[in-house]
């Protein structure tokens, strides 16, 4: 018997090796943790459980009969956050490159498998060189398998993509289907064809990092939601994210209440918010002055800045916020900020994480480049994704709310449970200025002076309709709120609709405009 | 434009027209240029009809032109914060840009000098233009 553990043991040891010493020293010169390192950072400390490690390939051909491949290039399992459960697959570069072969994506099927069927979240580390072209149509069924997999779990078990190095080719597309992507910087790239077939095919000169880099996908493409400077970084802002979302659709978001809140009234506020209303500031300082201790965790910080998304938490509970950002391009609406702000409020729709917004947008960025770029069907998605959301929906309109921008934040009319206004929000189809311009046109040019004529009628507009008190007296406004007392309207009006059921005919699902 | 060249060959002078073809671009094989070897029986070379150079794409810029600040949609310029010579540090405003109701700050994409400034006050601008350069 003695011999028999003793095997094991050893066979245990090599393949917890990977590559072997020499791949790993390597591997490690690039700033890179190894696969099981990586396990290490991620969950709690002895938590981590391995699954299929003895697993190994079926492959003969192309020299394949020969080569070990010590855990088949992944380590799978789960292990907890924060004594939660969670599914990991994390790709080792040292085995083969990491590349994908049948045997290595059907570990990867399994963990997935175990995760919805648990109820748990989903956490792959992606650092693979591609398909393992020695298996052929083996490795393309196996990519293919993660990716039904990928699509069967959306909005089931939150999914998570950690890109810790190369990722090419079809390999993109699993993260690509998950809720969230992260990217370390100078480590990491995602592309579908590299810079050698674009040079050769285009003539574009392009390097890998400007091409797929990790500062490439999160401030022009939108592919990744975060970005880090070191693997240790990374896997510790996936803990954070963690810590906001439920393990499934079924379950609350996780709770956390050590002490009791405080719901003081925040004399900040006061300032942050310029009286003027063509000044910007900064939306995220109204949100930290709001949330529980000032923490934030905002999503996909450089792309799209005009609009903030991220979580937080009111009264220990998980909330997604999503506010204009008026220090950026005035906090207009636009295609990249539309379809930011609409993923992330599926995301929380999906997982019960009630939502709050913040108002104050002059409209959308007129302009021809965003008219041909389809502003029309991306704007769309956002006014979808709320109407469609049956979380909890709580609007506070800080300043701007005009024309069909103002429906698109959360309105009533897209079933926002409670509206909020500040004394300072400006509720009107459209602004002064041009709504002057229309509405007293023929007046203006008959004036005797035009000009002075045309500002008095836009004192006059701006004294009737730049205020919260119409939209109030219509009730499309709840009520209008002393900023420094948003905190504890805020949890008011979460806590009254906490218990919020709304169903909705049976349908298998919308066809929201892509 | 052809160039002519006057060549002499055992003797006889000839007048020869040499196109250059544009610059070889890469993935399209440029057409060899038949340009047949000066003979005394050619007492013209043939020039080759040759397609247009192909002018390659211009490669995708990497991530934020370093240094330029890019307007991000049209407006007017209601104020310039720095002057060429300028220190300047990253998220530091340089212009003040009026557009959709609002005075939007302009900042500095990078930490650096000022080393040009193509707007002036009261410029109308569009998105994409190239408002200051910092180096």
């Amino acid at each position: 018997m003695w011999d028999k553990i003793q095997e094991l043991e050893a066979k245990r040891s090599a393949l917890a090796l990977g590559g072997g010493e020499k791949r790993i020293q390597k591997h490690k010169a690039q700033g890179k943790l190894t696969a099981r390192e990586r396990i290490n950072h991620l969950l709690d400390a002895e938590s981590f459980i391995e699954t299929d490690v003895f697993v190994k390939h079926r492959c003969h051909d192309l020299g394949m009969a020969e080569t070990e491949a010590p855990g088949e290039g992944v380590v799978t399992g789960y292990g907890t956050i924060d004594g939660r459960l969670v599914y990991v697959a994390s790709q080792d570069f040292t085995v083969l490159g990491g590349s994908l072969g049948e045997a290595h994506a059907a570990k990867i099927c399994k963990v997935m498998d175990l995760a919805v069927r648990n109820g748990a979240p989903m956490i792959c580390i992606n650092d693979s060189g591609g398909a393992r072209i020695q298996e052929g149509v083996d490795a393309l069924n196996g990519y293919g398998n993660i990716f039904y997999r990928n699509t069967l779990a959306s909005g089931v078990i939150p999914q998570i993509s950690v890109i810790m190095g190369p990722c090419a080719g079809g390999a993109v597309y699993s993260p690509a289907l998950t809720d969230f992507v992260f990217m370390t910087a100078s480590t990491s790239q995602m592309f579908i064809t590299g810079p050698q077939v674009i040079k050769a095919v285009t003539g574009e000169d392009v390097t890998m990092e400007n091409l797929g880099g990790a500062s490439v996908h999160n401030t022009i493409s939108g592919v990744a939601h975060f970005l880090a400077q070191t693997d240790e970084e990374c896997l510790a802002q996936v803990r954070r994210l963690v810590s906001f979302i439920p393990g499934n659709n079924l379950d609350p978001a996780p709770s956390i209440l050590t002490e009791e809140q405080q719901v003081m009234p925040s004399e900040a506020l006061l300032n942050i918010i310029p009286v003027e209303p063509n000044r910007g500031y900064d939306t995220r300082e109204v949100i930290a002055n709001v949330v529980d201790d000032g923490d934030f965790m905002e999503v996909q910080p450089f792309y799209a800045e005009n609009m903030v998304v991220g979580f937080a938490r009111l009264n220990g509970s998980p909330v997604g916020i999503v506010a204009n950002q008026p220090k950026v391009t005035a906090g207009s609406l636009d295609i990249n900020a539309s379809d930011k702000a609409a993923r992330f409020v599926r995301f929380c729709d999906c997982f019960s994480i009630p939502l709050v917004t913040f108002v104050d947008t002059p409209g959308y960025l007129p302009g021809v480049g965003q008219e041909y770029g389809g502003v029309i069907r991306h704007g769309a998605k956002l006014l979808y994704a709320y109407s469609e959301a049956t979380v909890p929906k709580v609007t506070v309109i800080v300043r701007k709310a005009y024309g069909g921008a103002y429906l698109a934040m959360c309105s009533r009319s897209l079933g926002a449970d409670v509206v909020l206004a500040y004394p300072t929000a400006e509720i009107a189809v459209m602004g002064p200025d041009g709504a002057a311009n229309i509405l007293f046109k023929d007046d203006i040019a008959a004036a005797e002076n035009p000009h002075k004529f045309r500002q008095q009628k836009i004192r006059e507009y701006r004294e009737k309709f730049a205020n919260p008190y119409v939209a109030a007296g219509r009730g499309m406004v709840d009520d209008v709120i002393d900023p420094r007392h948003t905190r504890r309207a805020l949890i008011n009006a979460l806590s009254m609709s906490a218990t919020k059921r709304e169903s909705r005919p049976a349908k298998k699902h919308g066809n929201i405009p892509l | 434009m052809p160039k002519k060249f006057r060549i002499v060959v055992n003797g006889e002078a000839y007048e020869v027209e040499v196109e250059e073809v544009g610059v070889k671009s890469a993935g399209i094989a440029a057409p060899v240029a038949a340009v047949a070897p000066v003979a005394p029986v050619a007492p013209v070379a043939p020039v080759a009809k040759v397609a247009p150079p192909v002018v390659a794409p211009k490669p995708q810029a990497a991530p934020a032109k370093a240094g330029a600040v890019v307007c991000p949609m049209p407006g007017t310029i209601l104020d310039v914060k720095v002057r060429v010579g300028d220190t300047v540090k990253t998220a530091q405003p340089v212009v003040i840009l009026e557009a959709m109701k609002m005075e939007n700050e302009i900042v500095a994409v990078a930490d650096g000098t000022v080393r040009e400034i193509r707007v002036t006050k009261g410029a109308a601008v569009n998105a994409g233009d190239v408002l200051v350069v910092i180096g």
